[in-house]
C-alpha cells in the first residue's frame, strides 16, 4: 500500500514507472494510429502549453472542490466515528442506519445535488464529502471500537477527561485507519470529482478533458488527462508523507 | 485505633454476561497500612483485576465499603495504576509516556520538565527517552510504567500483574528495582501477581484468594519480606512453600515451582 519504502529506492522505482508508462502509451499510440491516442511528447507539449492557457485555472478549481470535500469529510467523520466507537450503545442504534445508507450509491444523488444547491461549487463538494464521509467514519469507528481498553483504562487513572481520552488516545490510536481511509476515499473522491464535473458546468478539470474531446483536440484532452493524474498523484504523495510523520509508532 | 490507609470490607462485585450473573468478588476484606506494600495472589480468574479496578476507582458498581485514606476511590488524583500490557501508549515515545499525567493534571511547563527529568535521572531512563515503547524490552517498558506512575507523586500505587510477561531474570532484576523504590518513597504499594517468589519477595502483608466467586482466603503476614538476599535463604523456601499450601486450600500437596 505504501508507495515509497526509502527514498533512493523510492526516486528508482518512480522514475523506471514513469518510463514505463509513457514507452507502454508510446507502443499503444503508434499500434492504433489513431487521432484519438497521441504520442507521449505531443500531449506533454500540449500540457505545457495548456498549462500556460486555462488548465491550470481549472486544475485549481478541481484541487480546491477536492481539498475540501476530504478536510470537511475528514472534520465531520473523524470525532463521529471515534464517538461511535466509543460508546457502543449508541453505535448499536446507528448502526442499522450507516447499515442501510452505506450500499446506497451516493453519486446518483448528483442530479438532486444540482438542483437543490445549483451547478456551482457546492453541489460538487457536498457530493464527494458525502461519498468519502461514509468510508472515513465507518474505518474509524471500527478503529475506536477494536481499541484495546486497556489504554483507556490506563490514561483514565491518571485522571483523564473525556477530551483527554479523545486526544491522547483514541485520536492517536486511530490515526492510522483514518489516513489509510482517506488515501482510499481520495480514489473515489476523484472519479466522482470528474463525473460531477463533466457535467452542466463550465469550469474543472473534468470539464476541461470533456470540452477537448467535443472540439476533437485530443492533445489537449490528454493534456487534462495528465494533469489530473498528476494531481491525484501529488494528493496521494502528500496523505503518504503524513502518514510516515505522524504514524513513525506503526513501522518499528 | 490504628486508622488502615487501605480498608475494604465485605466487598462483592458481580459482573452479567450473556444474561447470566457472575459473582466475581464476594464478601472480600482486606486491610493495608499505611507505607507497607501488600500482594494479592490467586490463580487466573479469581478476581483480582476485578478487585483493582475498584481500588482505582474505575469500577463503581460494587457493594459493601472500600475507603482509602478515609474517601471513597474516584480513579482521582492520588492513585497510580500500573497494568501488565497496555499501560504505556504505543503512539508516544517514553518522555510524551512519561509526561502524559502531569499534561492531563494541567501543571505547567516548565514544572514538567522538571518533575520529567528527575525521574528519568533517577530510574536511568534518559537514553531511553526518545524511544517508542515496542523499541523497549519487557523490562525497560515496565520501568517506563513505573516511572510514568511515580512522576505523578501518588499515595498509593497500583500494580495489576505488572511482571508477568518478563522472564525470570528481567523480572528479578525488576522486583528488586521495585523494592528499592519503595525502600525510598515507603509509598503505599498494592501489587497483585500469580508468583508465589514475587509474593513472598515484596509482600509484608499477603493476601491468599480462592478462585469463582472471588475470596480473601487467608492473610499471611510476611516479614521477610524487603531484604535484598533473600532469594537464597532457607526462610524464603519455607514461606513459598507455606504459600503453596494455602493457595492449595489447606492441603499439603507438591506443587511445581513457579517459574
Ligand atoms: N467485564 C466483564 N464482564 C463479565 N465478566 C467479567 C468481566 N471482567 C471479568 N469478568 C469475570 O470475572 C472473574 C474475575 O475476573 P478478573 O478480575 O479479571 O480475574 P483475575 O484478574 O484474577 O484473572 C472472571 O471469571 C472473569 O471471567
Ligand atoms: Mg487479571
Amino acid at each position: 500500500m505504501r508507495l515509497m519504502p526509502n527514498k533512493q529506492q523510492g526516486l528508482f522505482t518512480f522514475a523506471y514507472t514513469v518510463l514505463g508508462l509513457f514507452m507502454g502509451w508510446w507502443m499503444l499510440a503508434l499500434v492504433l494510429d489513431s487521432p484519438a491516442v497521441p504520442l507521449p511528447w505531443d500531449a506533454v507539449k500540449s500540457l505545457g502549453e495548456s498549462l500556460r492557457g486555462d488548465l491550470l485555472f481549472h486544475l485549481g478549481v478541481s484541487l480546491y472542490r477536492v481539498l475540501v470535500s476530504l478536510i470537511l469529510a475528514t472534520v465531520l467523520a473523524v470525532p463521529l466515528g471515534i464517538f461511535l466507537g466509543k460508546n457502543p450503545a449508541l453505535d448499536n442504534k446507528a448502526a442499522p442506519l450507516v447499515y442501510l445508507t452505506y450500499p446506497i450509491p451516493k453519486v446518483v444523488l448528483m442530479p438532486v445535488f444540482l438542483i437543490l444547491l445549483g451547478i456551482g461549487d457546492a453541489s460538487k463538494i457536498v457530493l464527494i464529502t458525502l461519498i468519502t464521509f461514509y468510508q472515513i467514519l465507518v474505518t474509524t469507528r471500527d478503529a475506536a471500537k477494536n481499541l484495546e481498553k486497556g489504554y483507556v483504562s490506563s490514561v483514565k487513572s491518571l485522571g483523564a477527561t473525556s477530551f483527554d481520552l479523545y486526544r491522547h488516545v483514541y485520536f492517536p490510536a486511530c490515526l492510522p485507519a483514518i489516513l489509510t481511509s482517506l488515501r482510499l476515499g481520495l480514489g473515489t473522491a476523484l472519479a466522482v470529482l470528474f463525473l460531477a464535473e463533466t457535467y452542466a458546468t463550465q469550469e474543472g478539470i473534468g470539464f476541461f478533458i470533456m470540452d477537448s474531446l467535443s472540439r476533437m483536440n485530443y492533445e489537449e484532452m490528454f493534456a487534462g488527462i495528465i494533469a489530473m493524474s498528476l494531481m491525484g498523484f501529488f494528493l496521494y504523495l502528500l496523505l503518504d508523507q503524513g502518514e510516515k510523520v505522524l504514524c513513525v509508532w506503526t513501522r518499528l | 485505633m490504628i486508622e488502615n490507609y487501605l480498608a475494604v470490607s465485605s466487598l462483592g462485585v458481580d459482573y452479567w454476561h450473556q444474561g447470566k450473573k457472575v459473582r466475581a468478588l464476594d464478601s472480600v476484606d482486606l486491610t493495608l497500612d499505611r507505607g507497607k506494600m501488600g500482594v494479592v495472589i490467586g490463580p487466573s480468574g479469581c478476581g483480582k483485576s476485578t478487585l483493582m479496578s475498584v481500588l482505582a476507582g474505575l469500577n463503581t458498581k460494587y457493594t459493601g465499603q472500600v475507603l482509602i485514606d478515609g474517601k471513597t476511590p474516584t480513579g482521582g488524583l492520588e492513585t497510580a495504576l500500573i497494568l501488565q500490557d497496555f499501560g504505556l501508549l504505543p503512539w508516544k515515545t517514553v518522555w510524551e509516556n512519561i509526561v502524559l499525567g502531569l499534561k492531563i493534571r494541567k501543571k505547567n511547563l516548565s514544572e514538567i520538565k522538571g518533575a520529567a527529568e528527575i525521574i528519568l535521572e533517577k530510574m536511568n531512563l534518559i537514553p531511553l527517552a526518545k524511544r517508542y515503547p515496542a523499541q523497549l524490552s519487557g523490562g525497560q517498558r515496565q520501568r517506563v510504567a513505573i516511572a510514568r506512575a511515580l512522576v505523578l507523586e501518588p499515595k498509593l500505587l497500583l500494580m495489576d500483574e505488572p511482571f508477568s510477561s518478563l522472564d525470570a531474570l528481567a523480572r528479578e532484576e525488576i522486583q528488586d528495582f521495585l523494592l528499592e523504590i519503595w525502600e525510598e518513597t515507603k509509598l503505599t504499594t498494592m501489587l497483585i501477581t500469580h508468583s508465589i517468589e514475587e509474593a513472598v519477595f515484596l509482600g509484608q502483608r499477603i493476601f491468599v484468594m480462592s478462585p469463582c466467586p472471588g475470596r480473601i482466603r487467608k492473610q499471611v503476614e510476611n516479614p521477610l519480606a524487603g531484604d535484598h538476599s533473600l532469594r537464597g535463604r532457607v526462610q524464603f523456601v519455607e514461606m513459598c512453600s507455606l504459600l503453596r499450601t494455602y493457595l492449595h486450600g489447606g492441603r499439603r500437596e507438591t506443587y511445581e515451582t513457579d517459574a
